[in-house]
């Protein structure tokens, strides 16, 4: 290593070297196809918004987050804290502070600018799209310079550093909003961005500066007050009922409030949108759309930290000696992470379900809302409108709850490499099937074909679901992870659940629309089983390696 | 015949292509102090570890209570104390939090006992985790860790980086421990001075390997310091059986010797040798002539 400059760069590329990787590999793919599949610079009709966005759009801001969080050095710390997150071992070197500003920041934004570089060339964009050349690349390495300098800055409250970088960053983006809704050339765009990166740099120097020699500004004194009231209010607990319940307050403490509050967080815009455009029934259903799925969607941004057992800030994916030596089985650890979740996603839920009626009506939106029960009630009758209503809301809280863990089964195993692996499929997969399903939809042959393929392509999944799930069960049992009586109350609990959505399906969808037994392989394959049910299996072989 | 509280036997253990624990044999008797001694690395919270149920015996077997700590984590960890030396305390509880917490773990739990370790280490109940000193998280680990008077206390290197007025509050404990009768204490630490002071018997580790395990009454019996002084000056010591370690030069050399120090006598008179003076060796000189190296300097693995 033969300079500072080396040795921190060399630090960002081992330590995340499989995360830049999985980027290369994508951008590779990304090129190949452009290459070989497509004709040199022809663009692509994407039929669709969501075919490009999981194509391009999901895995380009994914990594973009991803970049946001590794040269802010976001991964190793604590984001509420009112320390800076600069890494502390890192102020005892010989290095300037310009050094230690400089370089991070230097990195980053030829990552990021190379990120968008690679994207813009080797992407499918759809055609008719005007894609700009330059300055979306000084946009994010804007963005990135600011979220380092606020994340390497000391604050005197906690939670003040989210705050004011999210505030700080939504207003980079309305200023570029504003300049992209006056139809600004790309010169004017330059120069609205470029001045951002030495501004940031500066503060982000001053930062570290003030860090460097320990100065934390400190104003908790004049909370002092309130926080003795609140410490008065939390001494009159009463204690656990069980150990099983202390365990799912520690996991509700640990996770829990975090989708409630990124749902909260995002409501109110959302329903804002209500009050705007009120008499556009599209606008409204798609703000009602946009809302509904809101959980489960900010749901799958919560769920690494649902399946994270180890100590916040450090790498190691393995469960904490703190957590593996409680007297709990596995399952029942496993069990109160399951119960935590549900209360988050109840408390995801409760505020929708509560504020979108009050939205609708306060609006002037909800004689729409009225116009389509009446035509939906028209069409199947009260009985049937009532089920479907109840059956999409249930679905949705099902699914939100599903989405923080359903990959427990990967996280809670605490090996990195199953981790990684199982992103680098996931994005893999992606690369691959949205292509491939626009090449289907494109192909009216196609579609026939997988239209009478369905329900044999279900048959064999609820095949490969049976299985897995009888090798899971086998695994539980032989591992004495769960007693008999356990696994026939889940098993029996499965099939109850099964049926009754079966049963709810065969009544509401048609029959000759789709065969019954069609209702029964999606009922099957609807309801959860395996992967929940893998969680204490993988939580068991990450507590005793 | 007395209860086993813990038996390990044959016990091995590979990381990869480094064996952790070689073939390691111990048994821990109900009402005694355990040392668990050893350099970085050596083993010792690998031990521990199986011993908790955090790792699965590759061979051999491990019992505590006399169950297997993997297959019934309950039955087992609900009688352990055990103090990490993580210091793995989530950081954003508070300390009453961390009580309330840990007391509906274990219906033994003793709220009196809490109160006075709490008052006694001057820990704010409302202060939170992340905010303590090293020492104050030790201090409310140790308090989550003997609260409910466990019957097998394991404290892994419990005194590791911290300040005297700590390391005497944890040795405090182990003697409260020792106190509650028919409970039982397992030390591991590099500090051995510290475990001279409190422990029972004593168990050397070394490369993963059980060096030396008996009480501490008769390792003292056992070994010996002497200064020998030789007739003329020798670049190297001689090899004499019972003598673990040589240090010194010229005609002054100090040995370190197993064994009744008449053999050894009669052995150096034949190189013209005679013992000067004897003394008992502290532990760390013991451990040091076991394992050759000494147990705070050795590089971590």
């Amino acid at each position: 290593m033969r300079s500072p400059a080396a040795a921190i760069a060399w630090e960002f590329r081992r330590r995340h070297r499989w995360g830049l990787i999985a980027v290369a590999a994508y951008m590779l793919v990304l090129g190949t196809i452009r290459l070989l599949v497509l004709e040199p610079g022809r663009g692509i009709d994407f039929e669709d918004a969501p075919s490009f966005a999981l194509a391009v759009v999901v895995p380009l801001t994914a990594t973009f987050m991803y970049f946001l969080a590794v040269f802010s050095f976001g991964l190793g710390g604590d984001v509420a804290a009112r320390q800076s997150m600069y890494p502390v071992r890192m102020f005892s070197l010989p290095v300037t502070t310009a050094g230690l500003a400089g370089w991070p920041m230097i990195y980053g934004a030829a990552a990021i600018a190379l990120l968008w570089f690679a994207t813009r060339f080797l992407a499918l964009w759809p055609s008719g799209v005007d894609v700009p050349m330059v300055w979306p690349a000084v946009l994010a390495a804007s963005l990135l310079a600011w979220t380092q300098a606020l994340t390497w800055t000391s604050y005197p409250l906690r939670g003040m550093r989210v705050i004011v970088t999210v505030l700080w960053l939504v207003v980079i983006d309305a200023v570029v909003m504003v300049a992209l809704e006056s139809k600004a050339s790309e010169p004017v765009m330059l120069a609205i961005l470029a001045p951002h990166v030495p501004l940031a740099y500066l503060v982000a120097r001053l930062s570290i500066a003030r860090a460097r020699r320990g100065d934390v500004p400190d104003w908790r004194q004049a909370f002092a007050r309130l926080r003795r009231a609140t410490d008065v209010l939390r001494r009159r607990r009463d204690p656990f009922s069980s150990s099983a319940h202390a365990q799912a307050w520690l996991e509700w403490r640990r996770f829990g409030r975090s989708l409630p509050a990124l749902v909260g967080i995002l409501l109110p815009f959302e329903l804002a949108l209500l009050f705007v455009f009120r008499d556009t029934p599209a606008i409204v259903f798609e703000t009602l759309l946009g809302v509904l799925i809101t959980p489960p969607f900010m749901g799958a941004f919560v769920a690494p930290t649902v399946g994270k057992s180890g100590q916040p800030g450090r790498d190691s994916s393995g469960v904490t000696p703190f957590i593996a030596t409680r007297p709990l089985t596995s399952a029942s650890l496993v069990a109160a992470r399951l119960k935590a979740a549900a209360w988050s996603t109840l408390a995801a839920w409760v505020p929708v379900l509560v504020a979108v009626p009050i939205a609708l009506r306060w609006s002037g939106a909800l004689p729409i809302v009225v116009d389509w029960k009446r035509q939906l009630i028209e069409a199947v009758g009260t009985p049937r409108a009532a089920a479907i209503a109840l059956l999409g809301i249930a679905a949705l809280v099902a699914a939100t709850w599903k989405q923080l863990v359903q990959s427990l089964y990967i996280s809670m195993s605490g090996r990195d490499w199953i981790i990684k692996s199982s992103a680098l499929l996931a994005l893999s997969f992606l690369t691959f099937a949205v292509p491939l399903a626009h090449s289907i939809g494109g192909s009216k042959a196609a579609m026939a074909a997988l239209w009478t393929a369905l329900p044999s392509i279900a048959a064999v999944l609820v095949g490969l679901k049976t299985a897995a799930a009888a090798w899971v069960a086998a695994r539980l049992h032989d591992g004495r992870l769960l007693g008999d009586r356990t696994l026939l109350v889940g098993a029996v609990c499965w099939n109850v659940v099964t049926f009754a959505l079966y049963g709810l399906l065969m009544w509401i969808v048609p029959r000759l629309l789709v065969p019954a037994y069609v209702l029964a392989l999606v009922a099957i394959l609807g309801v959860p089983l395996v992967r929940l049910s893998a969680a204490p299996l993988a939580f068991a072989w990450n507590r005793n390696r | 015949m007395t209860e086993k509280v813990v038996e390990v036997s044959d016990l091995t253990r590979r990381f990869g292509a480094r064996t952790a624990l070689a073939s390691v044999s111990l048994s821990m008797s109900r009402g005694a102090v355990y040392g668990l001694v050893g350099a970085n690395g050596a083993g010792k919270t690998t031990l521990i570890k199986h011993l908790l149920g955090l790792l699965r015996a590759e061979s051999g077997s491990v019992r505590v209570f006399g169950r297997d700590p993997v297959a019934d984590p309950v039955a087992v960890l609900s009688r352990i104390g055990y103090l990490s030396e993580e210091n793995d305390l989530p950081g954003w509880m508070r300390v009453d939090e961390l009580i309330r917490y840990s007391r509906a773990f274990y219906p033994a739990w003793d709220d009196a006992y809490a109160n006075d370790l709490l008052q006694e280490f001057a820990l704010d109940p409302t202060a939170r985790i992340q905010n303590l000193s090293k020492g104050q998280k030790a201090r409310a680990g140790l308090i989550s860790a003997l609260a409910y008077r466990p019957e097998l206390l394991v404290l892994d290197e419990p005194s590791s980086g911290l300040d005297p007025i700590v390391r005497r509050d944890i040795l405090g404990a182990v003697i409260r421990t020792i106190a509650d009768e028919g409970r039982t204490v397992l030390f591991s630490s590099h500090l051995l001075e510290e475990v001279e002071q409190v422990a029972d018997h004593v168990t050397m580790i070394h490369q993963g390997r059980i060096a030396l395990s008996a009480p501490l009454d008769e390792i003292k019996e056992s070994y010996r310091r002497l200064s020998v002084r030789f007739a003329e000056s020798r670049p190297q010591p001689p090899a004499v059986a019972g003598v673990l370690r040589w240090d010194g030069g010229g005609r002054e050399w100090t040995a370190v010797h197993r064994g009744g120090s008449g053999e050894l006598q009669a052995a150096l008179a034949g190189w013209g040798a005679r013992i000067e003076a004897e003394c008992v060796p502290s532990l760390d000189e013991i451990f040091v002539a076991h394992v050759g190296v000494a147990a705070a300097s050795a590089p971590d693995s």
